[in-house]
C-alpha cells in the first residue's frame, strides 16, 4: 500500500509514536433514554489539527462536540483536553468555543457586542476588549460591520461573525458544527478556502461536524467517518476515499461501484475473484485474503476506462450505455451490463471535444488496471 | 399591488365570455375587499367612538333635574344652535378643583402600577417555567392558565371574599395550623385589591411573555454558556432582555384596564379605598351627576391613551 498522507505537508502527528494527543475521548458512550447515540467511544486529536467528524444525520456526531463543549455530559468515559478531566466542568468554564449551525448570534447586540461577549466574562480590560474585537474583526474581514445588529447582514456575513465570536476568546479548541451549511454553494466554496487559510494562521486545533464529505475532504487533514455511534475509521481524505476500509466508508464518501463475490484464487500479489455477476476481476492483493473468502472489490468511477471498441485482456466488461450526465469538468456514464448491473463510469474531459462517440444504447467496454480498486473484507 | 394584477391575470383568463361579466366581477371582488375592510371599522365606529363621543358630549353638558339627567339635549332641529352654546368645561374644571378626583386618580394609578410590577414578578417565572417544560406538556400548561376564563369573572372575584374574609378559609387555615391567633383582616384593604388584580390579571401577563420565551432560539443561552457566561448571567444578559416586548405587551395588558378597575375594589377593597372606577359609579349612580361621571371618565382615557400610543410605537419598532 502506497502511503496516502495529509494535505499539509510534514504535518501527521498521529503517525509519530512520540508525539502526545492534545484530545483524547477515553471509552465515551452516551445514552439517550434507550437510543445510544454515542457507543463506547475512543478518538485522539493532536494540536492544531484540523479534524471532522463526518456521517449522516443522527450518527452521534453532533453528541460527541455537544459532550467536548459541556452541553452534554457523557453516560460513561472521559474526555481529556490538554492533560484536563472535562468531567463534571461546565460549558462556561471549558476552554473551548462553538460555532453554532444556526450561528446564534445574540439578536439584541451589536457585532462588536456579540465578539466582545465571551471577552467580558474573562473580566478583561475595556481597551484590550475593543482591541480583540478589532483584531478578530480584521481576520473574517468585517471591520465595517461593527456597529450592525445580526439581522442587517447577509447569510455570509453572519457566518463570519460566528467565526469571529468563537475565536475571540482564543479557545484551545475550536468546534464547528456544520460551519457552512447554512451557505450556498458559491458562497461555501468561497469559505472553505478561507477557513482553512483561517485554521493554519492560527494553529488553533479545529474540530468540525459534518454530513457533507466534499467540506470534510477540502478542510480537514484527518477525517472520522462515523456511522450509529462508533467510529468506522479516521484518516487522512485521500485515505478515507483512496483506501476505505470498509463497505459503508466506501459507499459514504464518493461514488463507488462494488462487485460481490468469492475469492477463485490468492496466490503472490494477485487476487482473481469470481463476482455474483459471473465475471472474474483480477486485482492486487493488498489484504490477506484466502480461496473461497467471499469479499467486495470497490472501484471508484473515475479509476475505469471506457472505450466504443472492444478491449483484450483482464478486468473487461461489456454494456450498454444506460444513461450519460455531463457536468462539465467530467462526464459520468452509467453502463447496464448484460447480467442488468450498471457500472458507473467518470471521464476526465480533458479535451473540449471528446474524441468518445458514446451516446445511449450504444455498446460499450469498460476496462480497469488491477491496481484501480480495493478489495474489502467487511 | 401584487394582488391587484393577480386579480387583472385571473379575469383575463375568464374573460372567454361577456365582457360584462368580467367588469362586474372585478367590481364584486373589490366590494367584497371594502367589506372585509368595513366591518371591523363599522364596529368599532358603532361600538366605540359613537359612545366615547356621546360620553364627550355628555361631559360638557350641565347636570339637570330631568330625563335624562344632563342639559343640552338635541330635540327641535330650530334649537340646536342655542343648545350648541350651552357647552361648556365647568365640569372639567371642578373635577381639577377637588382633591377627591385627583386622589382617586392617583391611587387608581398607583394601585394599578404596584399590581402590574406583583404580576410580573409572579407571571414570569411562571412562564419561563412553561416555555421550559417539555414540549409536550406546553399545550396542557396554557390551557391551564386559560382555565380560570371559563368561570365568570364576577364569581372568581366573590370566591375571594370567601377566602379573605375574617371568618373565611385563608384565616380558618392559618388558625387551624397555629400560625396565627387572631384572623388577619385582608378583606376591605389595598392588600385585597392587590390580590384580586394579581390573580385576575395573571393570564394576560404570562401569555405573552410566554410566547417570547417560547420561540427563543435555544441555542442563544448555550453560546452565552459556551462564551463563559454562568446561567444566571446569561438570563440578565439574553433571555431578559430579548423577552422583553413579551413583559411590555402584558405590562401594558394588566396596567390599562387595572387602572380602571371597578368590580375588584368595589368587591373586595371596601369604601375607603377610591379608585377611580368606583368614583365614576358614585357619581353616576348615587349622584346621578351624568356630566361630571362623563367628564372623570374622558380624563381616564386621556391618560390612559398616552401609555398606548408609547405601547402602540413600541410594538410598531418591533414589527
Amino acid at each position: 500500500m502506497k502511503s496516502l498522507g495529509s494535505i499539509r505537508r510534514n504535518f501527521a502527528p498521529w503517525i509519530d509514536p512520540a508525539a502526545s494527543p492534545f484530545l483524547r475521548f477515553e471509552g465515551v458512550t452516551k445514552r439517550f433514554g434507550d437510543f445510544e447515540a454515542v457507543d463506547d467511544l475512543s478518538l485522539s486529536i493532536f494540536e492544531s489539527e484540523f479534524f471532522a467528524l463526518l456521517g449522516a444525520s443522527g450518527c452521534g456526531k453532533s453528541t460527541l462536540l455537544r459532550m467536548l463543549a459541556g452541553f452534554d455530559m457523557p453516560t460513561s468515559g472521559r474526555i481529556i483536553l490538554d492533560g484536563e478531566d472535562m468531567s463534571g466542568i461546565p460549558p462556561y468554564r471549558r476552554p473551548v468555543n462553538m460555532m453554532f449551525q444556526s450561528y446564534a448570534l445574540f439578536p439584541h447586540m451589536s457585532v462588536a457586542k456579540n465578539i466582545a461577549f465571551g471577552l467580558k466574562q474573562e473580566k478583561m480590560g475595556k481597551g484590550e476588549i475593543a482591541d480583540r474585537v478589532e483584531q478578530v474583526l480584521k481576520l473574517v474581514k468585517l471591520e465595517d460591520y461593527a456597529k450592525r445588529k445580526p439581522d442587517q447582514l447577509s447569510g455570509g456575513q453572519r457566518q463570519r461573525v460566528a467565526l469571529a465570536r468563537s475565536l475571540a476568546k482564543r479557545p484551545k479548541v475550536l468546534l464547528l458544527d456544520e460551519p457552512l451549511g447554512a451557505l450556498d454553494k458559491k458562497l461555501r466554496e468561497e469559505t472553505q478556502f478561507e477557513l482553512a487559510d483561517l485554521q493554519y494562521e492560527l494553529h488553533t486545533t479545529f474540530i468540525m461536524v459534518t454530513h457533507d464529505q466534499e467540506e470534510a475532504m477540502t478542510l480537514a487533514d484527518r477525517i472520522a467517518v462515523m456511522d450509529k455511534g462508533r467510529i468506522l475509521q479516521v484518516a487522512p481524505p485521500a485515505e478515507i476515499y483512496e483506501a476505505p476500509n470498509s463497505r459503508f466508508v466506501a459507499d459514504f464518501v464518493g461514488n463507488v461501484n462494488v462487485f460481490d463475490g468469492t475469492v477463485r484464487a490468492a496466490t503472490g500479489d494477485r487476487v482473481t475473484i469470481e463476482t455474483t455477476g459471473g465475471f472474474d476481476i483480477v486485482a492486487e492483493r493488498d489484504v490477506p485474503v484466502e480461496a473461497g473468502q467471499n469479499v467486495s472489490y470497490v472501484l471508484r468511477p473515475e479509476k475505469l476506462k471506457i472505450a466504443a471498441e472492444p478491449i483484450s485482456g483482464p478486468n473487461v466488461m461489456e454494456g450498454e450505455v444506460w444513461d450519460i450526465a455531463y457536468f462539465g469538468p467530467v462526464t459520468s456514464f452509467h453502463i447496464r451490463l448484460d447480467t442488468g448491473a450498471i457500472v458507473k463510469v467518470a471521464m476526465v474531459n480533458a479535451t473540449r471535444q471528446s474524441p468518445l462517440q458514446l451516446t445511449w444504447h450504444d455498446r460499450a467496454f469498460v476496462t480497469f488496471d488491477e491496481d484501480a480498486g480495493l478489495v474489502l473484507t467487511q | 399591488m401584487g394582488e391587484g394584477a393577480q386579480t387583472r391575470t385571473v379575469d383575463r383568463s375568464q374573460g372567454g365570455d361577456a365582457g360584462g361579466r368580467r367588469a362586474w366581477g372585478l367590481g364584486s371582488r373589490g366590494l367584497f375587499r371594502r367589506v372585509v375592510i368595513g366591518v371591523p371599522f363599522l364596529w368599532l365606529a358603532g361600538l366605540f367612538l359613537v359612545p366615547f363621543l356621546i360620553v364627550v358630549k355628555i361631559s360638557l353638558s350641565q347636570t339637570a333635574v330631568a330625563m335624562p339627567p344632563y342639559l343640552p339635549t338635541f330635540g327641535d332641529p330650530s334649537t340646536w344652535w342655542s343648545a350648541l352654546t350651552q357647552f361648556s368645561l365647568d365640569n372639567y374644571v371642578w373635577i381639577s378643583s377637588d382633591d377627591l378626583y385627583f386622589n382617586a386618580y392617583t391611587l387608581s394609578l398607583a394601585i394599578a402600577a404596584a399590581s402590574t410590577v406583583l404580576t410580573l414578578l409572579i407571571a414570569y417565572p411562571l412562564a419561563y417555567g412553561m416555555a421550559k417544560a417539555p414540549p409536550a406538556w406546553r399545550t396542557t400548561l396554557v390551557m391551564l392558565v386559560i382555565l380560570p376564563f371559563w368561570t365568570s369573572f364576577l364569581i372568581r372575584v366573590y370566591a375571594w371574599i370567601a377566602i379573605l374574609k375574617p371568618e373565611g378559609l385563608l384565616n380558618q387555615l392559618l388558625i387551624s395550623i397555629g400560625l396565627i391567633s387572631e384572623p388577619l383582616v385582608i378583606l376591605n384593604t389595598p392588600t385585597a385589591i392587590f390580590i384580586g388584580i394579581v390573580y385576575s390579571y395573571l393570564p394576560f401577563m404570562t401569555l405573552p411573555i410566554y410566547a417570547s420565551l417560547e420561540r427563543m432560539d435555544h441555542s442563544l443561552t448555550e453560546a452565552a454558556a459556551d462564551l463563559g457566561s454562568p446561567p444566571l448571567k446569561s438570563f440578565w444578559t439574553i433571555t431578559f432582555p430579548l423577552s422583553l416586548p413579551g413583559v411590555i405587551a402584558g405590562c401594558f395588558l394588566v396596567f390599562i384596564p387595572a387602572a380602571g378597575e371597578f368590580v375588584i375594589p368595589d368587591l373586595l377593597g371596601g369604601s375607603r379605598t377610591l379608585m377611580i372606577g368606583k368614583t365614576v359609579w358614585l357619581e353616576f349612580f348615587t349622584n346621578r351627576d351624568w356630566p361630571v361621571a362623563s367628564a372623570v371618565a374622558v380624563v381616564l382615557v386621556a391618560i390612559l391613551v398616552v401609555p398606548i400610543v408609547i405601547f402602540q410605537r413600541q410594538q410598531a419598532r418591533i414589527g
